[in-house]
């Protein structure tokens, strides 16, 4: 969550961050390599978990700080960095999810044992086995199931859930990165809750 | 609290985004409601089944790489040029201009407001000023004196009458500042002079210059702490360039205890007398000259007045005063 040691410690950093950004905008690279050092653990992890796609939280990655590179000359400080640079991400991430989700219309779907659907694709590991196979099968099979249920969610309802249930972002700063009201961060968390339960009945 | 306000509530209370007054308020609905304490579970075993997809830490060499991907990327951009850079610092700027229309227009309504605040302020600033002088004309002579000294010529507008109370020192001056002032006070007093003198200066009115000439003129002849050079000066002044062939008459009687000891006032009236228009103040010069009479400029200018002055009289006596100098010395 984001507790009040880290929001401390982004108002001591703060100050020169500004100074780093200043510096970028006026062409230095170090500046601006940086500010990546700074946030590229933040937005990989992010890429990577809406995605589920180490290639595709790479792509994402890239295409997000070479946007910024360029576009830096239009950062006018009147938000955080930290929601400007969310703020590609987030919206290359829907664009990402978007053309994922039409491709899996085209894709099979199997009904498991609950009768609930389940994308095959979705449903594949990235790579990233657990340790020990044998012992948390049960809960590799939970987690693709939650990834599942968690494609099932629109691109925006998955964003907005994901920035609130894993990211711990405020509904405000929610709104503020997608460009929208709290109040319609809100009602998506809703709606993508109550989808939620909805798919993952069966598991409880 | 209606039911699907409190399902609503429920997903933000397990978000820690619901008010703490609100979060009460679904408490007792929950402990009333079967249905929507049932819902609360539901979302907590959510939230629970959730964190089998977990947030796993990243694999170094996946962020090496992707770095490393992403600084080859960057090195293949082209930096940008001078005039780029100065291009996006004008865009920046213009946008940043957008705010202006509205800061112009507060600054509009705070200089307006502080403008009139000020004008309010130096309006009874000005009024209180006013209105204490018109006091000072009421109280007592030093008060007044006071007053006057205070406000100085500057703030003087002009001197519209003086009268003098007869067999007395008292004299009364009449002034202008923004509203006509009035006070009085002893022809000792050094205001009364400083007005005495401006008036012979200034006063529009040939009346009031011959009334505060003769006054001075008085008091130098009385010996009445005219040893200073302003009193003098100012007679001298009047004797040369005043229009009133009355008031020069009375300067020059004025200036008659110096003529003998004060080269400047000896000189004032050698020019009179070479050349005021009017033949009694050249006659009347003569007569002061008397005493100096054997002082080589005051020779020169007689002998010169005694050849030239189309008056035969003031030739005649000028002539007279010369043929006695030589007796003199």
């Amino acid at each position: 969550m984001d507790g009040p040691d880290r929001a401390q410690e982004r108002l001591q950093a703060r100050a020169p961050e500004m100074e780093l950004i200043r510096e970028a905008q006026a062409g230095s690279r170090a500046a601006f390599d940086a500010l990546v050092r700074q946030y590229e653990q933040q937005v990989l992890r992010l890429a990577l978990h809406l995605t589920g796609s180490e290639h595709d939280a790479e792509d994402i990655y890239q295409e997000a700080f070479l946007k910024a590179f360029r576009y830096i000359g239009n950062f006018r400080f009147e938000c955080s960095f930290y929601t400007w640079i969310y703020r590609i991400v987030t919206n290359l991430c829907l664009d990402q999810l978007r053309r994922k989700k039409t491709r899996r219309e085209d894709q099979a779907v199997v009904v498991d044992q609950s009768g609930d659907e389940i994308d095959v694709l979705g449903s594949v590991s990235d790579g990233r086995s657990f340790s020990n196979p044998g012992k948390e099968l049960d809960r590799k099979v939970l987690g693709e199931r939650i990834q599942a249920a968690l494609s099932k969610l629109t691109p925006r309802e998955r964003m907005v859930f994901e920035l609130k249930h894993y990211q711990g972002l405020r509904l405000r700063t929610i709104g503020e990165m997608l460009n929208t009201t709290e109040e319609t961060a809100k009602n998506t968390l809703f709606r993508a809750t109550k989808k939620l339960r909805t798919q993952l009945a069966g598991l409880r | 609290m209606n039911c699907e306000l409190a399902h609503e509530r429920i997903v933000l209370v397990a978000y820690g985004e619901l008010p703490d007054e609100q979060v009460h308020e679904l408490d007792r609905h929950l402990a009333a409601c079967t249905d929507c304490s049932q819902e609360r579970e539901q979302l907590l075993a959510l939230k629970t089944l959730t964190t089998a997809y977990p947030i796993n830490e990243l694999d170094p060499n996946f962020v090496a790489r992707s770095r490393m991907r992403l600084e080859e990327a960057l090195d293949a951009i082209p930096p940008k040029r001078w005039y780029e850079r100065v291009g996006q610092r004008i865009l920046n700027n213009f946008a940043s201009l957008q705010a202006a229309p509205a800061a112009a227009v507060l600054l509009l309504i705070v200089g307006g407001g502080a403008g009139t605040l000020g004008g309010y302020e130096y309006a009874a600033a000005r009024s209180a000023h006013s209105a204490a002088g018109l006091a000072a004309v009421a109280k007592a002579e030093a008060s007044a004196a006071e007053s006057v000294q205070q406000s100085g010529p500057a703030e003087i507008a002009n001197i519209s009458s003086i009268e003098r109370e007869p067999n007395s020192e008292i004299v009364h001056v009449t002034y202008n500042q923004v509203v006509p002032q009035h006070i009085q006070g002893s022809l000792d007093d050094p205001s009364i002079r400083q007005l005495l003198m401006l008036a012979s200066e200034n006063a529009s009115s040939a009346g009031v210059r011959d009334d505060s000439v003769g006054l001075l003129a008085a008091e130098c002849r009385a010996g009445h702490g005219c040893q200073g050079a302003g009193i003098r000066d100012a007679l001298m002044q009047a004797l040369r360039y005043d229009k009133s062939v009355a008031v020069r008459q009375k300067a020059l009687e004025g200036l008659q205890p110096y003529v003998a000891e004060d080269m400047r006032v000896r000189d004032a009236v050698l020019e009179a007398l070479l050349s005021d228009s009017d033949a009694r103040i050249r006659t009347a010069a003569i007569a002061l000259l008397e005493p100096v009479e054997g002082d080589t400029s005051v020779r020169q200018v007689l002998s010169t007045v005694a050849n030239s002055d189309h008056n035969l009289h003031i030739r005649t006596v000028s002539r007279q005063v010369l043929s006695r100098a030589p007796e003199i010395q």
